[in-house]
């Protein structure tokens, strides 16, 4: 084929143009650390990078839901457990103060113990997290349990609701993290309501009353029962939470790794393909500036 | 004729014929850089011999003919492979531009902004009550309309470049046309005299120029005058006449000589006219549509959310945010105007009514039935506003159509009013209560009345007795549960002189949005493949071409010493014709 001086130089300036590119392609890998650099690098690469980036930000959030459980689950267990002791020191001192050789002064004094541990209830059941109320149900903003009257209380109103305040930790996987007040302090104001079985004992030990202060025993066993039920149910919770958090940080090193298989570099392969690329650029120039040199004109 | 005379007569010949083989040389030496330029060449032939003494003598050599090297068939096909290459140059750029748009890169692209306002319902739901949450979701909300309305907007600008571009290259164009015209016409004078060779090459490359802005067939004629046409075979040139192409408003119009004009845009597939033209009215529109799709899918799932839903307190008026053609239309209806018309359907929602310490009023909600295609505007708004007086409260309360044909419910006194359990969707398709507002990538915005009131931002739901709970965080779980569900948005395909045609796609809006970006890269990318397999045939072309019609120094040079030795040696010729005389002189005078 004849070749026209336009041929060489049109060849040189497109193989140039193609080492160049070449090139600078192989040096946007290595800068940027990806092999991913715009849509079209690779467009199904692509896609799977954008559901598990979307996947590890849900996967992040999860994480924060999950913190979030874990701080309410550990207020509430902190709360309940404290509640725990203070009933079983309250039934110590009801069968202490049930026998017949304690005085009526005695039993004065030990009222004003149990009212003591009353007050320390109450506050307990209003205990908060980040400024809201864990034992009012959805009911955050208002103080969940307040006394009719405070020097002299004879009632406990609860002021929340009965739906417990829930979080998400997975797609259509809800767990209840706050309580339902009134299904942990006691339901029915007659029966088995744990601030009553105080008042009631208080207020029969405050009278001498010895009959009230023995019955006053079985009530708290129920309600330590029913305390104790509340503390397996949320160690339970809380577990249920560290099996997924544990679960969670599985999947986003797994993701992780997928994602950076797909978008990220191999350094070492692309500090070669760029060292190739520049060879194969000097090439082009060296061979591309010796053809440049040659023409006949220079030997007439 | 025999003799010295007739070796001088050859020597005089064979002087002029080689020096006019150099000067042809000369030209091509000089035009070796010049595009379009075809290499001449010299044809010498011997002249034909007479007879002398019963021989036939030759009578030396003439320059016969200067000839341009070309080869139409390879011009040919190099020119449509011009207009090729330079539709998907231009198609490579745009979609560059277009995929750096939707760049994914940097931590403002779609799909990040998409996960982050997810994520902020369910940091509302880790704390309903919270300010922090609520500006959050506000924000998230915000920065998602803004990336939808700014993609949507630079798309737009994006066309007009195009259309911009497109009369100034009209103009080049029809310069071009006029220009071959009255080349062709100086052809055909010349022709009677001899080959217009420069004048051709001038032609042919102005069609080269041309053929890099549009799609053309040219046919040379035995004349010399060229036929030039365009798409389904619209003249461009025909003889010494062009035809101008021009705008009405965006669509590319052909002159015809009478005063009628053919709209012939979507015959135009190649050049950068074609690649613009596909850019404009195929990818941009397709992602343009696309993206409405996705803002629609989204505006609506979380509207048709938030509407079920109550904030940290009832509303103490609410206008609707989406305005009906009029009061007295079906609103299930077309003819009603709602954006989302056909979302409604005969149900009925609750709604429920609070005085001024927070407490329910009539310890029960109103039902409010909705019958998608009897229900209007008036009529809801008469239902309505009797609901005070039916739960006994006293006229607190009122429900009416204004001016603009929205809903606007107003309480007075203190008194507020909450919605619940609408199973008729004609809340969020009026815009009461909803989240978003507009209907597509280019009008979605956050709802003003939310943007002033964070408390409005629903997360909760009025729970059966009519309580509205801080702690409530239901329908803010539904609402971030709604990035897992799979929900139909439909997906279209542009094509140029065809009715644009969609179909559906069932899945999570994020999946449709990453494969959605995917298209936009596949789109580029082969784009990008197009262009260098163009780039290789052009480039095989032209060295075709060149190896017909381009000059090469060395074969120019070696033929010049050829002809310089063969104009020397003629030279001698005279030489030796003079002394041959001389010779004969000299005997004469012995």
């Amino acid at each position: 084929m004849r070749i026209s001086n336009n041929s060489v130089y049109e060849n040189i300036k497109y193989n140039l143009e193609l080492a160049t590119q070449a090139m600078i392609e192989a040096n946007n890998v290595v800068s940027s650390n990806k092999k991913i650099n715009h849509l079209s690098d690779d467009p199904v690469g692509l896609a799977n990078v954008l559901d598990l980036r979307a996947s590890l930000a849900d996967i992040a959030q999860i994480g924060r839901n999950i913190g979030t459980g874990q701080s309410w689950l550990s207020a509430g267990e902190n709360a309940l457990t404290q509640i725990e002791d203070l009933l079983a020191q309250t039934k110590t001192l009801t069968v202490e103060m049930s026998s017949a050789t304690k005085t009526a002064s005695q039993r004065q004094n030990a009222a004003a113990t149990v009212d003591g541990y009353l007050r320390q209830v109450a506050s307990l059941a209003n205990t908060q997290v980040n400024g809201r109320y864990i034992f009012g149900g959805t009911v955050t903003n208002t103080q969940s349990f307040t006394f009719d009257n405070e020097t002299t209380p004879t009632l406990m109103t609860y002021n929340g609701n009965n739906t417990a305040f829930a979080i998400r930790i997975g797609q259509n996987s809800d767990i209840e993290v706050g309580r339902d007040g009134a299904d942990v302090f006691g339901t029915n104001w007659d029966d088995d309501n744990i601030f009553k079985t105080l008042i009631d004992l208080k207020n029969n030990l405050q009278t001498n009353n010895v009959g009230g202060v023995q019955s006053a025993m079985n009530m708290l066993d129920d309600n330590l029962n029913g305390v104790r039920t509340k503390i397996a149910n949320t160690g339970s919770k809380i577990l249920r939470l560290d099996v997924k958090q544990s679960i969670i940080d599985d999947m986003s090193i797994n993701y992780t790794e997928r994602k950076s298989k797909i978008e990220d570099a191999d350094i070492a392969e692309a500090i070669m393909n760029l060292k190739a690329k520049e060879l194969a650029y000097q090439a082009v120039l060296s061979s591309s500036s010796k053809v440049m040199d040659l023409s006949l004109v220079n030997y007439l | 004729m025999s003799g010295a005379g007739m070796v001088l007569s050859v020597a005089k010949g064979a002087l002029l014929a080689q020096r006019g083989a150099i000067d042809i040389i000369s030209h091509n030496i000089a035009n070796v850089n010049t595009p379009g330029y075809s290499k001449q060449t010299a044809i010498l032939s011997a002249i034909e011999g007479s007879p002398y003494s019963g021989k036939i003598f030759g009578r030396g050599v003439s320059l016969e003919e200067i000839l341009r090297n070309t080869d139409s068939f390879v011009e040919n096909r190099l020119r449509e492979r011009r207009s090729e290459l330079s539709a998907m140059q231009e198609k490579e750029i745009y979609m560059s531009t277009i995929e750096g748009l939707f760049s994914e890169n940097t931590e403002n692209g779609l799909s990040t902004q998409l996960v982050d306002f997810w994520n902020a319902w369910y940091d509302v739901s880790n704390n309903p009550a919270g300010i922090p949450e609520r500006e959050i979701i506000n924000e998230r909300g915000v920065l998602l309309s803004q990336a939808f309305q700014s993609l949507s907007t630079d798309l737009y600008a994006m066309q007009q470049e195009v259309n911009h571009t497109l009369s100034s290259t009209l103009e080049n164009i029809n310069a071009l046309t006029a220009k071959i015209a009255e080349l062709s016409e100086q052809i055909v004078g010349m022709q009677v005299k001899g080959e217009a060779n420069d004048l051709k090459d001038r032609r042919s490359e102005y069609l080269t120029q041309l053929a890099g802005y549009i799609n053309v067939k040219a046919y040379e004629h035995e004349d010399g005058n060229m036929t030039v046409s365009t798409g389904r075979g619209y003249l461009l040139v025909c003889k010494a006449e062009n035809y101008e192409l021009s705008l009405e408003g965006d669509q590319i119009v052909w002159e015809s000589s009478g005063t009628g004009t053919v709209n012939i845009t979507d015959t135009i597939t190649g050049g950068k006219l074609g690649g613009w033209l596909d850019i404009r009215d195929e990818l941009i529109p397709k992602y343009q549509a696309d993206m409405d799709e996705m803002a629609k899918a989204i505006i609506w799932q979380v509207n048709q959310t938030h509407s079920q839903g109550v904030g940290l307190n009832g509303f103490t008026g609410v206008t609707g945010t989406d305005a009906a053609t009029g009061a007295a239309i079906a609103l299930g209806t077309a003819g009603s105007g709602l954006d989302f018309y056909d979302k409604i359907q005969d149900g009925s929602f609750q709604i429920w009514l609070y005085d001024s310490s927070g407490a329910l009023v009539g310890a029960t909600s109103t039902a409010i039935p909705i019958d998608a295609d009897v229900t209007t505007l008036n009529a809801l708004a008469a239902d309505l506003t009797t609901i005070d007086t039916d739960l006994g409260a006293a006229d607190v309360f009122s429900a009416t159509v204004n001016a603009d044909n929205r809903l606007v419910l107003t309480a007075t006194g203190g008194y507020t009013f909450a919605f619940s359990g609408d199973t008729s969707n004609v809340l969020a398709a009026l815009g009461v209560n909803t989240f978003f507002t507009g209907d597509s990538a280019a009008t979605i915005a956050m709802n003003p009345a939310l943007a002033l009131d964070k408390n409005l931002i629903a997360a909760g739901r009025v729970s059966a007795t009519g309580e509205i709970a801080a702690g409530d965080n239901s329908n803010a779980l539904v609402m971030s549960n709604l990035q897992y569900e799979d929900t139909s948005i439909r997906r279209w395909i542009y094509e140029r002189g065809e009715t644009a045609v969609s179909g559906n796609v069932v899945g999570t809006i994020g999946a449709y949005l990453s494969s959605f970006e995917s298209s936009i890269g596949i789109a580029s990318q082969s784009a990008q493949r197009l262009r260098e397999f163009n780039q290789s045939i052009f480039n095989t072309l032209r060295q075709a071409r060149d190896s017909v019609s381009g000059v090469s120094l060395d074969e120019e040079m070696t033929n010049l010493i050829k002809y310089q030795h063969a104009y020397t040696a003629a030279a001698k010729l005279v030489t030796t014709a003079d002394q041959m005389l001389e010779t004969l002189l000299n005997l004469k005078t012995i």
